[in-house]
């Protein structure tokens, strides 16, 4: 989700390179139309990327989509055309900016004028998500079918158990892996009947076996930020988070990360940081960014501040840190339901050993003691209610359980550029270096 | 029957003061359980022996203390509830339910948990799909939540127990239905301040004293004497969570009769039954997932789209009809996803019908009703004239 006016200012060579393979992703969809293969709308953390790729569906990423126009600055008059369709303006963006787009190019029989990239083609199916997170992902696509009522939705159960005090999740885990598993099978048979052709499924069993390998990949490159000074930030992840979210599946994504990786060892070898003089290291703590100012992170940079680590869009977990070896989960399906779940309860045994703690808080306080963290920063996007309520009271609580740590949210969107104020944010983030600063000298 | 008041005198009382019977159960030692939504199977937590008791918010509470640990983008409904626990207007609450029932309501669970810190709380993690698989999962997701309030009942849950509340609820619905059903003549033998009234004390009170109360209601409305049919406009509301009757006052105030709803608590939620079932789980799976028809259950499309609109907002047509309604108020909060993402469809159904329809966006304040007003005058007007749209 890059391209912004001005290209900021990447610490990584890899991140510097992710422009140009985000827009990839759209060119590719519509060259698929153009070469009469089947394209569909897709969500990221959907764990179908396997499954997609297995059966050569070309995915069109809706939310990078979006992203992409508010990192051009170019979403309000999609805001505005879903606004006139009677959505209201507080609903996801990402989804706003989608449908506007999606009405207008109904209502043109054509792509929107001047559409960025040239424009999110028309699917030939739509993929959905029901999880316990975001509303948007069994809602948008449905709402998109009154624009285009002769393409299919399939949508895909995806839950995994909350975290409670007076039962383990171990105890339903099983019931949940049954469900996840008959529900991506229902995926595959609806891809099935659309394509035509059958799920090639020892091509499936490579696929899951190279996310697995991506997976620990990401993560032991992700490891290395740990160094001081830190080679890289949550700026540059901002924008390697697209192999991650949307490459899942692909030797591309694979190597990558090992380039990453390769390159983050040298830059350690070298003493290489993001920042000449590194002054305060930095959790991002919870928020998606706001894809039209990804130039507040060199903003921090220019203040002696960086981020080794950051809780948005790191969804993978080395999968040997699992306590499941999942290696010996043959059946695709299975291994993807399993991975799955231990990813969303990775953090539940933590937080039952600190009296008062909770998973999401417990995430922070192992990132803070690792990455030697001086304070947190969240984003606060008004639009979205997936990853954003609870990140106050997840601050109160650290601040309850753990230590007083200077924190700082920002609020704005994602997409609606029109909530943004560069200047009110960086009076605040000078604030907030202020109280980094008193706080480092005691 | 309170302070010897009985059918819509005390609902009045009830309503004014929400939760007074709530504490009166808490001095005679009995255990409440707070929930949100309609989605909490109400039936389990009577079955375990404990009351069940619906959070609702305040319209003209202005939300303060929310705002220290719950983000203001979160459904106003939901923040108003969450502040007015905070405040102290639930202390009697030993336990609390949620259901994942939209974002707003899950994503917040655990602020209500760790500020609350009742001795019980659970979440119920409900499906958004409605297929098969979705059921038996939903079926062990309820045997996780009976074995969860078994623990902290200290004891079983049988059958028999949870097969005797799913009769005592079905005859609370019934009744709700049969109070609807004086709405049909015009004028309404009941004006929709009244029913909605009705349904809020109804949610806060033990499910039998509802069905005394509700019987009693039926009786006293029926002896009313039938005057000749008006002139008034017939006004269905169509929406979420409406637990204040501020709206329904003001469109009955502005000369018009609301007959008719697809609301909670309303008709969406009071309509549908469970059906006996060998293992009562059986059916109360069935009724939460399948029978009710919220924005926030995915149904999917079998054949074409008009088909599908019908099948998602099909039964607002039969009550258009049943009725005989002249307009339809869709009512939405600020921040709903579930209910946001809908309106085109389903105002463009309604409209296909020939029924005019008023879209409302709201904050769950007070402070917007002089706005509202306007706008549901206007439409009035334009309905008057035969317009509308």
């Amino acid at each position: 989700m890059t391209g912004e006016r001005k290209p900021r200012a990447h610490a990584t060579e890899a991140a510097a390179k992710v422009p140009r393979m985000s827009r990839e992703l759209t060119l590719r969809a519509q060259r698929a139309k153009q070469e009469g293969k089947l394209v569909a709308y897709t969500f990221i953390a959907c764990a179908y990327d396997e499954i997609i790729r297995a059966m050569d569906i070309v995915p069109m990423w809706t939310e990078n989509y979006a992203g992409i126009c508010a990192a051009k600055r170019d979403a309000q008059r999609f805001l505005e055309k879903a606004e006139a369709e009677n959505f209201s303006r507080s609903l996801c963006t990402y989804a706003l900016c989608g449908l506007g787009f999606d009405a207008w190019r109904a209502e043109l029989g054509e792509m929107p004028p001047d559409a960025p990239w040239g424009g999110q083609v028309k699917p030939d199916m739509m993929l959905g998500s029901g999880q316990m997170v975001c509303d948007p992902r069994n809602k948008w696509y449905q709402a998109a079918q009154h624009y285009m009522p002769d393409v299919p939705v399939y949508v895909v159960e995806l839950p995994w158990p909350p975290y409670e005090a007076d039962y383990d999740y171990r105890e339903v885990q099983d019931y949940y892996i049954k469900y996840i598993v008959q529900q991506l099978s229902g995926l595959i048979g609806f891809l099935e009947k659309q394509t035509g052709k059958k799920m090639d499924w020892d091509r499936l069993s490579e696929l899951v076996d190279l996310t697995d390998k991506t997976w620990n990949m990401i993560w032991e490159a992700y490891e290395l930020r740990k160094a001081i000074p830190c080679p890289m930030d949550t700026g540059d992840a901002m924008n390697t988070m697209v192999p991650i979210a949307f490459m899942m599946g692909t030797q591309e994504a694979y190597d990558f990360f090992k380039d990453l990786y390769d390159e983050l060892q040298h830059k350690i070898a070298n003493r290489e940081g993001v920042v000449p003089d590194e002054k305060y290291r930095l959790l991002w703590g919870g928020g998606l960014p706001a894809w039209f100012a990804l130039n507040d992170f060199n903003y921090f940079n220019s203040k002696g501040a960086v981020f080794p680590v950051e809780t948005t869009y790191r969804n993978v977990e080395a999968i040997y840190n699992f306590d499941v070896d999942l290696t010996r989960i043959s059946h695709p399906l299975e291994h993807i339901a399993w991975r799955w779940l231990k990813y969303w309860t990775y953090w539940y045994d933590r937080a039952k050993k600190r009296p008062g703690s909770h998973p999401d808080v417990e995430r922070l306080i192992q990132y803070i003691e690792d990455y030697r963290i001086d304070g947190v920063v969240m984003h606060e996007a008004f639009s979205c209610r997936t990853w954003h309520p609870g990140l106050i009271w997840q601050l109160n609580l650290l601040k309850k359980i753990y230590r007083d740590i200077p924190s700082l949210i920002l609020e704005s969107d994602i997409v609606d550029i029109s909530s943004y104020s560069e200047a009110d944010t960086r009076a605040r983030i000078d604030a907030f270096i202020e109280t980094l600063e008193s706080t480092r000298r005691g | 029957m309170v302070n010897n008041l009985r059918g819509l005198a005390a609902v009045d009382k009830y309503y004014r003061d929400y939760g007074y019977r709530a504490r009166e159960l808490k001095r005679q030692g009995r255990k409440l359980i707070g929930y949100l939504c309609a989605y909490v199977p109400l039936e389990v937590i009577t079955a375990a022996g404990f009351v069940p008791f619906r959070i609702k918010g305040s319209v003209s509470e202005p939300i303060t203390r929310a705002d220290t640990q719950m983000e203001t983008i979160v459904c106003p409904l939901v923040r108003s509830c969450f502040d007015m626990a905070l405040k102290g207007s639930y202390d009697f609450l030993d336990g609390l339910v949620i259901p994942h029932a939209c974002d707003s309501i899950c994503r917040t669970y655990d602020i209500w948990k760790y500020n609350l810190n009742l001795p019980y709380s659970h979440l119920i993690n409900l499906p958004h799909s409605a297929d098969d698989s979705s059921l038996e999962f939903f079926k062990a997701v309820l045997n996780t939540f009976k074995n969860s309030l078994e623990r902290f009942a200290g004891k079983e849950i049988s059958n028999e127990s949870l097969a005797q509340a799913v009769r005592v609820y079905n005859q609370n619905r019934a009744k709700v239905r049969e109070l609807y059903e004086l709405r049909k003549s015009d004028p309404p033998l009941i004006s929709g301040t009244e029913v909605a009234k009705t349904l809020v004390a109804v949610m806060g009170i033990p499910v039998d004293e509802g069905n005394d109360l509700l019987a009693d209601i039926i009786r006293e409305v029926k002896q009313r004497a039938s005057v000749p049919a008006g002139k008034s406009a017939r006004i269905m509301v169509v929406g979420a969570q409406i637990d204040d009757v501020a709206l329904i006052d003001l469109i009955e105030d502005s000369g018009a009769q609301v007959v008719a709803d697809d609301l909670c608590p309303g008709a969406r939620e009071y309509f549908p039954l469970v059906d006996v079932t060998d293992d009562p789980i059986d059916g109360i799976a069935e009724r939460y997932l399948r029978k009710i028809k919220c924005g926030r259950t995915y149904r999917e499309m079998k054949a074409s789209y008009r088909e599908y609109l019908e099948d998602r907002f099909g039964h607002i047509g039969q009550m258009v009809k049943d009725f005989k309604v002249g307009g339809v108020v869709l009512y939405i909060y600020k921040y709903c996803d579930p209910f946001g993402f809908e309106v085109p469809a389903m105002k463009s159904y309604i409209e296909s019908l020939g029924t005019p329809v008023l879209y409302l966006e709201d904050e769950y304040s007070m402070s917007t009703i002089a706005r509202l007003r306007t706008r549901v005058q206007a439409f009035l007007e334009m309905m008057a004239n035969g317009g509308g749209r």
